[in-house]
C-alpha cells in the first residue's frame, strides 16, 4: 500500500494532479486518520512550523527545499492551505497524501479557508472543476476539512491555532469539547480560532474589522498562556512582510509560509523549526525562482508587443 | 435530417447539438473535441455532407469553443473522406477566420495552412484562392488580418498568373487603411518572400518591405526587423549596401525603443545575413549604439548578442570597440542588464584569449561577483568553466577565489548551491594541499547551513571529493568531522551525519567503515528523535548493500541484522517501516 501513495506523492510533487478515483479513495483515509486525532492535536518536538500556503505550490516547494523533506522533517501545517494561488489542488492533495503516508510526521490543523463557503469565493470550487470537470474533488476534500484539527500542542508547550483565541475559551481543554466536525460556523469558539487576529493597540477583546473572530490584546494573550503553561503561542492568518512576526514580548508569534503572497505581494516566508530542546529557529525563504510553470497563463501569453 | 435514418445513426448528431446547448462550457468543449469520433460514427459521407455543415453553420459560441473548432478541423479530413475532399471544411474555417477574436482566428488560419498542405493544385485553384481572395477584400478587417497568414502557404504551388495576383493581393495588405492588417502583412511577409523568386524580392518584395518600414505605426516597424533579415538573406552584400543600409540604420536607431529592442534581439541573425563587410563598416557601430540605449530593455537585449556578434569581429575590434561597453554595462543601473551581461560575458573569453581576457575581463567578473543582486553573481558563476578553459584554472581561482568563498556564505541559498556545485571541479584542478588549505574548512560549514538543500547537497559534494583526493584523504579530513557532528545536541547535526554516512559510505572502504562509523550509527539506533533512528535504518540498508559481497563484509551484516531487528519493534510507526524494509533487503543478501 505505501508504494501506491508513495507514487501519488512523487507525482503531486511534479505538480500533477492525481485521478478522481484516487483522490476519492485518499480522501477516505485521510478521514479514517483526522478522526482519530484530538482538536487539539499532541504534538511531539522535534517540528517545522509553517503558515498560510494558500495554493502556492511552487513555493511549497521551496519551502521543503529549506526545511528538508518530508518525513525526514516533521510539519505543522498551521492551516490555509487553498486558495488565492494556482495550484489549491496540488497543494492540498500533496500535503493530505503525506499525512495518510507519514500520520505522525505531517500534522494539518484547520485554516478559516478550509470551508465550504471560503473555497466558493476565493477560488479552490473553481480549480477543482476547471482540473477535473466537476465538483466532486471539492466536495470530498470539504470532508476532509470537517474532520482537520483545530490546533495542536508541541511538547504541552507551544500552542498552535490558525487564527486566535476566542472570548469563550479560557483553557485548551475547553477547546478538547468543542464538536469540530462540521462547517466552520459564523460566530463561536470554533469561528474564533481560525478568524481571530492578536492586535498591539488594544487591550481586551475587540471588533473584528474581517466580520468573524475577535481581535485580542496583549493581556488576553499573556493570560491566557500563564493559564495553560504556554512558551508561545504560534498562528498564521495575517500577512507578515518579513516572513514571521512576533509580538507582546514573544509571547505569540505570526508565521506566514507564502513568499510573494498572491504573486505580487512581494514579501518573504517563513518557517518556525522547533528543536528536540523547543529552540526556536526561524527561516526564511524568498519564492520559487520564476519559471514558466509558477503562474500558468490560461491562453498563449500574448506576442509581447501587439 | 432525412426522417427514415434509423434512431441509432441519427443519435451522434443529436448528441453533439444537445452538448453544444449545455449550459457548461466545459462540456461544450468537450463536446467540440468529441467530433472526431462522431465523425467515425457517422461514417466520411455522411460526416462530409451533414456535420460539417452542421458545424459551419450551427456554432456560434463563445471564443474558447470556437478555438477548440478551428484546431479539430484543421486535422479533420481523414473523417470525411481524406485529401480530395479537404477543401470542404474550408468554408466553416473561413467563417472562424473573421469573428472578432485574434486566438480563434489565428488558430483557424493555422488550421487553413495545414489542408493546404494536402489540396491538389486543382482544388487549390477553386477553392482556396478564391477563399484567399474573399478574406483579403473582406469589408471588415478581421478577414483581411487572417488572409495574410494564407499567402505563404501556397505561393510557391500556383501559376505564374495566380502567382502575380498573390504578389499584388500581398501588396494591397500591407498598405491597408487598418493598422492591425499591416501588422499581420509584416508578421507574414518574411514567411511569404522565402518562396519569391529572386527577381520579385526587388521588384515585389522590396517596394512591400520599405513601405511597412517606414510605416507611422511602430507595431508595424517592429515586426519588419524580421522581414529584414529574409530579404537580406536573399540578396548578395552588394545588393544589401544598395537596397538596404538606409532600413537598417532606420530600425536600429527607430525612434520607437520597442523598434530598437526587436533590432538588437535579432542583431546576431541580421549580422550573418548581411555579410563581414557591412558588419565592419556600419553595424558595429550601431551595435555600439543599442549596448548603450537610452532603455534598459533594448541594453539587456543587446547584451544578449554580445559574444554571437562578436564571433564576427576581429579581436583589436572587440578590444576596441565591445570591450569598452562592456565595461560601462558592468555598472549599468538596471539589475536586467547587468543579469544578461553576466550571463554572456564569459562567452567573450574564448574569442580574446588568454592575456587579453586576464586583463580585460578578470577584473569584470571580479566585480560582477560582487554584484548585489543574485541572478547576476549565479549567472556569472554558471558560466566560469568556458574562462577556466581559456586561462586555466590556477589563475582563475587566484584571482576569483577570494570572491568565491565569500559567495559561499552569500544569504541567496541559490548562489550558494551553484557554488557548491563547482567545488569538485576546483578540487580536481587545485589539488590536495592548495584545497585543505582553502577549501576545506568551507566544505565542512555547508554540513551545517541552515537550509536543508546546501546540507544535502554539502553531503554530495564529500562524496565527489572522495572519489577526487581517495580514501586516505577521507578518512583524515572528512570522516572525524562528519562523525563528530553525531553528537551534537541539535537533532538537524546529527540527522545531517546520518545522511552523510548514508551518501558517501559506499566511495569509502570496509576497514573505514568498521573503524569509524559503524559503532557510532548503530548508537544513533537508539536517538530520542525518530526521524534519526528511521534515518539510521536506511544508512544501514545501504551499508549492508555495498559491503556483503566479502566475508569480511557479512561480519559488519552480522553487527547490522540484531540493530534493524531492534528497530523492527521501534514504537514509531515509520521506524518500524523503514527497519523492515532495511531488515528484508539486509536479510536476502546476508
Amino acid at each position: 500500500m505505501p508504494s501506491d501513495l508513495d507514487s501519488q506523492i512523487a507525482q503531486l510533487s511534479r505538480c500533477e494532479p492525481i485521478s478522481e478515483a484516487q483522490v476519492k479513495t485518499l480522501c477516505i483515509k485521510a478521514r479514517e486518520i483526522l478522526i482519530e486525532e484530538g482538536n487539539v492535536q499532541v504534538v511531539d518536538s522535534p517540528v517545522t512550523i509553517c503558515g498560510d500556503i494558500h495554493g502556492q505550490f511552487f513555493d511549497l516547494m521551496e519551502l521543503f527545499a529549506v526545511g528538508g523533506w518530508c518525513p525526514e522533517t516533521n510539519y505543522l501545517f498551521m492551516g490555509d492551505f487553498v486558495d488565492r494561488g494556482f495550484y489549491s489542488v496540488e497543494t492540498f492533495l500533496l500535503l493530505l497524501a503525506l499525512k495518510v503516508r507519514y500520520p505522525d510526521r505531517m500534522t494539518l490543523i484547520r485554516g478559516n479557508h478550509e470551508s465550504r463557503q471560503i473555497t466558493q469565493v476565493y477560488g479552490f470550487y473553481d480549480e477543482c472543476q476547471r482540473k477535473y470537470g466537476s465538483s466532486n474533488v471539492w466536495r470530498w476534500c470539504c470532508e476532509v476539512f470537517d474532520y482537520l484539527a483545530l490546533g495542536a500542542i508541541v511538547d504541552g508547550r507551544v500552542f498552535c491555532v490558525h487564527g486566535g483565541l476566542s472570548p469563550s475559551l479560557a483553557s485548551i481543554d475547553q477547546i478538547r469539547a468543542i464538536e469540530r466536525k462540521q462547517e466552520v460556523p459564523h460566530e463561536g469558539p470554533m469561528c474564533d480560532l481560525l478568524w481571530s487576529d492578536p492586535d498591539d493597540t488594544i487591550t481586551g477583546w475587540g471588533l473584528s474589522p474581517r466580520g468573524a473572530g475577535f481581535l485580542f490584546g496583549a493581556d488576553i494573550t499573556k493570560n491566557f498562556a500563564h493559564h495553560n503553561a504556554l512558551d508561545l503561542i504560534a498562528r498564521a492568518h495575517q500577512l507578515a512582510m518579513e516572513g514571521y512576526k512576533l509580538m507582546f514580548d514573544r509571547m505569540i508569534v505570526t508565521v506566514w509560509s507564502a513568499p510573494n503572497y498572491c504573486y505580487r505581494c512581494g514579501n518573504v516566508a517563513s518557517i518556525l523549526e522547533l528543536d528536540e530542546h523547543l529552540g526556536q529557529e526561524y527561516k526564511v525563504f524568498s519564492h520559487a525562482p520564476m519559471d514558466v510553470r509558477s503562474i500558468p497563463t490560461k491562453r498563449p501569453p500574448p506576442e509581447y508587443f501587439l | 435530417m432525412d426522417p427514415n435514418f434509423p434512431t441509432e445513426d441519427i443519435a451522434p448528431i443529436a448528441i453533439l447539438m444537445d452538448e453544444l446547448r449545455s449550459e457548461d462550457v466545459q462540456l461544450r468543449l468537450n463536446a467540440i473535441h468529441s467530433i472526431p469520433t462522431i465523425a467515425l460514427a457517422l461514417g466520411p459521407d455522411r460526416a462530409r455532407e451533414e456535420l460539417v455543415p452542421f458545424l459551419q453553420d450551427s456554432v456560434d459560441d463563445e471564443d474558447e469553443v470556437l478555438l477548440a473548432l478551428a484546431e479539430e478541423l484543421g486535422t479533420f479530413e481523414d473523417y470525411i473522406g481524406g485529401k480530395e475532399y479537404a477543401h470542404v471544411l474550408l468554408g466553416a474555417l473561413e467563417n472562424l477566420s473573421a469573428v472578432e477574436e485574434t486566438l480563434v482566428r489565428d488558430k483557424a488560419a493555422e488550421s487553413i495552412t495545414k489542408i493546404a498542405a494536402v489540396l491538389s493544385p486543382s482544388q487549390l485553384e477553386e477553392y482556396y484562392i478564391p477563399l484567399l481572395k474573399r478574406l483579403s477584400h473582406g469589408e471588415w478587417f478581421t478577414s483581411r488580418t487572417s488572409s495574410a497568414a494564407l499567402y505563404p502557404a501556397v505561393y510557391a504551388k500556383v501559376s505564374p498568373a495566380i502567382q502575380e495576383e498573390l504578389r499584388k493581393g500581398f501588396a494591397a495588405l500591407g498598405s491597408d487603411d487598418t493598422p492591425m492588417v499591416r501588422r499581420a502583412a509584416a508578421k507574414w511577409l518574411g514567411p511569404l518572400l522565402t518562396h519569391f523568386s529572386t527577381p520579385h524580392i526587388l521588384t515585389d518584395g522590396l517596394p512591400i518591405y520599405r513601405r511597412l518600414q517606414s510605416d507611422d505605426q511602430d507595431s508595424v516597424r517592429l515586426l519588419t526587423v524580421e522581414d529584414l533579415i529574409v530579404i537580406a538573406q536573399r540578396m548578395s552584400p552588394a545588393e544589401v549596401k544598395e537596397q538596404l543600409l538606409k532600413q537598417i540604420r532606420h530600425s536600429i536607431g527607430d525612434k520607437s525603443w520597442r523598434v530598437r529592442y526587436m533590432a538588437a534581439n535579432h542583431f546576431n541573425e541580421l549580422a550573418e545575413a548581411v555579410g563581414v563587410e557591412i558588419v565592419r563598416e556600419e553595424l558595429i557601430g550601431q551595435f555600439v549604439q543599442l549596448l548603450k540605449d537610452n532603455e534598459a530593455e533594448v541594453r539587456t537585449a543587446a547584451a544578449g548578442q554580445i559574444p554571437g556578434f562578436s564571433k564576427l569581429l576581429d579581436k583589436e575590434v572587440i578590444l576596441a570597440r565591445i570591450i569598452p561597453c562592456v565595461r560601462d554595462m558592468s555598472q549599468d543601473s538596471s539589475q536586467h542588464v547587468r543579469a544578461a551581461l553576466a550571463n554572456q560575458i564569459s562567452g567573450l573569453a574564448p574569442l580574446l584569449g588568454r592575456e587579453s581576457t586576464i586583463e580585460h575581463l578578470l577584473p569584470l567578473f571580479l566585480q560582477l561577483l560582487k554584484d548585489d543582486f543574485p541572478d547576476v553573481r549565479l549567472n556569472v558563476i554558471s558560466k566560469l568553466e568556458t574562462v577556466n578553459t581559456v586561462i586555466g584554472i590556477e589563475l582563475l581561482s587566484e584571482n576569483l577565489l577570494p570572491a568565491i568563498v565569500e559567495l559561499a556564505e552569500d544569504k541567496s541559498w541559490r548562489v550558494r548551491q551553484a557554488i557548491i556545485e563547482y567545488i569538485p571541479l576546483l578540487a580536481k584542478q587545485l589539488g590536495k594541499p592548495f584545497f585543505d588549505e582553502q577549501l576545506g574548512n568551507l566544505c565542512m560549514s555547508w554540513l551545517g547551513d541552515t537550509v536543508f538543500s546546501i546540507r544535502e547537497s554539502a553531503t554530495v559534494n564529500l562524496k565527489k571529493l572522495i572519489e577526487v583526493f581517495g580514501l586516505e584523504w577521507a578518512k583524515v579530513a572528512i570522516v572525524p568531522r562528519v562523525m563528530g557532528m553525531g553528537q551534537h545536541p541539535n537533532y538537524l547535526f546529527r540527522m545531517t551525519t546520518v545522511q552523510a554516512i548514508t551518501i558517501i559510505s559506499p566511495s569509502l572502504s570496509l576497514e573505514i567503515v568498521q573503524a569509524e562509523i559503524i559503532d557510532p550509527l548503530l548508537q544513533l539506533a537508539t536517538d530520542a528523535i525518530p526521524n534519526i533512528r528511521f534515518n539510521v535504518a536506511k544508512a544501514l540498508e545501504v551499508l549492508a548493500a555495498t559491503y556483503s559481497g566479502t566475508p569480511e563484509g557479512r561480519l559488519l551484516v552480522l553487527r547490522i541484522l540484531p540493530a534493524l531487528e531492534q528497530l523492527k519493534n521501534d514504537q514509531d510507526a515509520d521506524v518500524r517501516y523503514f527497519a523492515t524494509r532495511a531488515y528484508q533487503k539486509t536479510g536476502g543478501v546476508s
